[in-house]
C-alpha cells in the first residue's frame, strides 16, 4: 500500500457568480514511503494548489488524500500541518526578528510537546543544514541558501514524515540552488522522510527519484 | 500559553514606536483615573481629616432647623413632624431639658450673626462675607485647632479671629492682638438673624483676644454680647424675649464616649431638635465624595473609550502588517485559538503597558505637586493636613486590571480578524 495516495482531486475556485476557475481537474497517484519526488508544470497548472491540499492549508477540495492509511480530513487540521507535513516556501518566510535559532524553533511555540530534547533536535538539525556558526544571526544577516536552509530546519523542528518543498531553488542561483538540492537529498536518505518538490525547473526535476508532471490541473 | 506568552510579547516590542503611541492613549486613560480615584479618596480624607481635628465624635450639634440636609433624622418628614419643628426654639427650657439626659456632660449655647460688616481699626476695607460665632468655649480647647493670645475665656468686649483674618488684612497674628474689630450692620442685608423688628443701627467695638485655628468661622464672640447685640439689633426688649421667641442659634452637647448615639436618639425622638453629630458629616461627606467620583468616573471611562478605538485601529494594522506572518504561523501549525490567544495577549500587553506608565507618571506628578496642594489647602483652612496624595496599592491594582481589560476588550475583534485569516491568502499578502 502507498504511504500517501491521491484520487481524483479536484479544486475549483469561484471567483465571481459567474466565473470560476478548475484549478485542478481530477488528479490521482501514489507516493511511496520514503519518496523523493518532484511535481512540475508550467504557471496556472495546479502546482500550487496540490501542494497547499498536501500542506493542510486548503481542505475546500473533493476527491481524498490518503497518508499513511488516513484520509488527511480525518486529522485534526493544526496536528496534521505540524506533525504529520512541513513546508518549505519559495520565499523563505523567516520572521525577521528572530535569529536562526528563534525561527528553527518557531513551530515548537505552537506545539503541545514537552522537553523532548528539543535542544539536542536543534543541535542535529543546526549541523545537518550546516549553519551551526550562524545560529544567532539575524535573516537580513544571510544569504538566499542559508536563509532556505533555516526554512528547511524550521519545517524539520517537529520531525514531519512529509515534507513539501515549493519551489525552493526558486529565488537562488543555480550552485546554491543545487545545494539545497543536496541537503534534500541528504533529508530524504538520513530522515527517510517523503519529499515533494514542486518546481518549473526541469533541471531540479530530474535530481529527484520521480516526477509528476500537471498540465492544466490533471497528471499527465 | 508561556511560548505564546513570550511570542506575544516579541511581537510587542518588535514595533516599539507603535506599540508606545497606541499605549499613550491609555497612558492617559489612567492618569485620569488615577487621579480622580485617588484624588477623589485623598480629598475625603482631607476633609473628614480636618473635621474630626475640630469636631470631637462625642459633640453634639443641636439647631431647630435642618443646615444643607445633614438633619439627624433620615426619614422622610411628616406634616406633623415638620410643624413640630416648625415651632420648635432652642431656649433654656431646651437647654434644661438637655443636661438632664443622662450621658450629657456639657451644654455650650451659640449664636450665629449674620448681615453684619466686619472692620479693622484704621482699615475702610470689610472684611469679606465674615461669618462670625458666639461661644463661651475657650481659647485652648481642641475645637479650635491652635490659640494665639493670652486670655482664653472671651471677654465681653474680646474678640476670637481666624487665623486667615490677619492674612486678609496683611498683619501677622501677632499684630492683630490688642487691635480694635468695629462690627456695623450691613446696609445691603439688613435682615438680622433669625427675627428683626425694628432694629436699630449700631457699631460695636472689639478687641481682639485670640487667633484661632478654625476651617469655617471667620471671628468669636462671647454669648452674652452676642445676645446684647441680637436683641438690641433685632429690636427686642431684652435677652429674656429674644431667647424665648428666637432661641440659641445652636447648641452644643459634650456627650460620655460610649452615650453619644443614646443621647442623639432621644433628643431627636423626644424633643424634636435636629441633631449633627460627627457621623452624620462624615456619612454626607463619603455620600458627596462617593457621588462625586461616580460621576469623574463616567468621565474617565469615556477617556478610556477613546483609548481603547486607538488599540483598535492600531491592532487591525497590526493585522495588516503582519498577515503574512499569521500566514507562517498557521502554516506551521499554529490554531485559530493560538493566533487569537496570542493577539490578545499583545492587546492586554498594550494595555498593561500604558498602564503602568500612567500610574508611574501620575504617581511622579501627585508626589511633585503634594507639597503645593497641602500649602493651598493649608491656606484655605485646612491646617490638619499634611500630606495630601496618599498611595493605595489596591486602587493601583485595580486600575492595574482596568487597563488590562481594556486592552484585551478593544483586542478582541482585530484578534479573532487575525485568527480567520485564510493561511493560503495570508502567504500570498504583499
Amino acid at each position: 500500500m502507498a504511504y500517501i495516495e491521491v484520487k481524483d482531486l479536484k479544486r475549483k475556485y469561484i471567483m465571481s457568480k459567474d466565473v470560476s476557475v478548475d484549478a485542478l481537474r481530477g488528479i490521482s497517484f501514489n507516493i511511496d514511503k520514503g519518496e523523493f519526488l518532484s511535481v512540475v508544470g508550467s504557471s496556472g497548472s495546479g502546482k500550487s494548489t496540490l501542494l497547499n491540499i498536501l500542506g493542510g492549508l486548503d481542505w475546500e477540495y473533493t476527491g481524498d488524500v490518503i497518508v499513511d492509511g488516513k484520509n488527511i480530513k480525518e486529522y485534526d487540521h493544526n496536528f496534521y500541518r505540524r506533525y504529520v507535513v512541513g513546508t518549505i516556501f519559495q520565499q523563505f518566510h523567516l520572521i525577521p526578528s528572530l535569529n536562526v535559532e528563534e525561527n528553527i524553533l518557531l513551530p515548537y511555540r505552537f506545539s503541545k510537546r514537552r522537553g523532548e530534547n528539543v535542544n539536542e533536535r536543534l543541535e542535529y538539525i543546526l549541523r545537518m543544514v550546516g549553519l551551526e556558526d550562524r545560529r544567532k544571526h539575524l535573516p537580513k544577516e544571510l544569504s538566499g541558501g542559508q536563509a532556505q536552509r533555516v526554512a528547511i530546519g524550521r519545517a524539520l523542528i517537529d520531525s514531519p514524515k512529509i515534507v513539501l518543498a515549493d519551489e525552493p531553488t526558486g529565488n537562488l542561483d543555480s550552485k546554491t540552488g543545487e545545494s539545497i538540492i543536496t541537503l534534500l537529498e541528504k533529508l530524504n536518505k538520513e530522515e527517510e522522510v517523503t519529499i515533494i518538490l514542486v518546481t518549473h525547473d526541469q533541471k531540479v526535476a530530474k535530481k529527484t527519484e520521480r516526477i509528476i508532471t500537471l498540465v492544466d490541473g490533471k497528471n499527465v | 500559553m508561556v511560548r505564546m506568552f513570550k511570542y506575544a510579547i516579541d511581537l510587542v516590542t518588535r514595533r516599539k514606536l507603535r506599540t508606545m503611541l497606541t499605549s499613550l492613549g491609555i497612558t492617559i486613560a489612567v492618569m485620569l483615573m488615577t487621579f480622580i480615584l485617588f484624588g477623589m479618596t485623598d480629598l475625603q480624607r482631607a476633609i473628614l481629616t480636618q473635621f474630626s481635628s475640630v469636631f470631637k465624635p462625642t459633640d453634639l450639634y443641636v439647631s431647630a432647623q435642618e443646615v444643607m440636609g445633614l438633619g439627624a433624622s433620615q426619614s422622610a418628614p411628616t406634616k406633623d413632624t415638620q410643624e413640630q419643628k416648625e415651632e420648635i426654639i432652642i431656649n433654656d427650657e431646651i437647654k434644661t431639658e438637655i443636661e438632664k439626659i443622662d450621658g450629657v456632660v456639657d451644654v455650650h449655647p451659640m449664636f450665629v450673626l449674620t448681615g453684619f460688616e466686619v472692620y479693622l481699626e484704621g482699615d475702610d476695607v470689610a472684611y469679606p462675607s465674615p461669618l462670625i460665632q458666639a461661644t463661651d468655649i475657650p481659647g485652648d480647647d481642641e475645637m479650635f485647632g491652635s490659640f494665639i493670645g493670652d486670655e482664653v475665656v472671651l471677654e465681653d468686649t474680646g474678640i476670637f479671629v481666624s487665623n486667615f483674618v490677619p492674612s486678609y488684612f496683611e498683619i501677622s497674628s501677632e499684630e492683630i492682638l490688642g487691635k480694635k474689630i468695629i462690627l456695623k450692620r450691613s446696609p445691603t442685608n439688613s435682615f438680622v438673624s433669625v427675627s428683626n423688628r425694628n432694629g436699630i443701627d449700631k457699631e460695636y467695638e472689639f478687641i481682639v483676644q485670640g487667633v484661632v485655628d478654625t476651617s469655617g468661622e471667620s471671628f468669636w464672640i462671647n454669648t452674652s454680647r452676642a445676645l446684647d447685640i441680637l436683641s438690641q439689633t433685632g429690636g427686642f426688649e431684652n435677652r429674656d424675649e429674644y431667647i424665648e421667641l428666637v432661641g440659641y442659634s445652636q447648641l452644643l452637647v459634650s456627650t460620655q464616649e460610649d452615650k453619644t448615639s443614646e443621647v442623639e436618639e432621644y433628643m431627636t425622638k423626644e424633643l424634636g431638635v435636629n441633631v449633627i453629630s460627627t457621623k452624620t458629616i462624615v456619612d454626607f461627606v463619603s455620600t458627596l465624595t462617593s457621588g462625586l467620583t461616580i460621576a469623574l468616573i463616567v468621565f474617565g471611562s469615556i477617556s478610556a473609550l477613546v483609548a481603547s478605538i486607538g488599540i483598535i485601529n492600531t491592532m487591525v494594522m497590526s493585522i495588516y502588517e503582519q498577515t503574512k506572518e499569521i500566514g507562517i504561523i498557521k502554516a506551521i501549525g499554529a490554531s485559530n485559538r493560538q493566533v487569537l490567544v496570542i493577539f490578545l495577549i499583545q492587546a492586554g500587553l498594550i494595555g498593561f503597558i500604558g498602564g503602568v506608565v500612567g500610574l508611574a507618571v501620575s504617581f511622579g506628578l501627585m508626589q511633585l505637586a503634594d507639597p503645593f496642594l497641602v500649602d493651598l489647602l493649608q491656606e484655605q483652612g485646612f491646617t490638619a493636613i499634611e500630606k495630601f496624595f496618599h498611595f493605595q496599592s489596591v486602587n493601583a491594582i485595580y486600575i492595574t486590571l482596568g487597563s488590562i481589560l481594556v486592552g484585551i476588550l478593544a483586542g478582541i475583534y482585530p484578534s479573532m480578524k487575525a485568527a480567520r485569516l485564510d493561511p493560503v491568502k495570508a502567504l500570498r499578502y504583499e
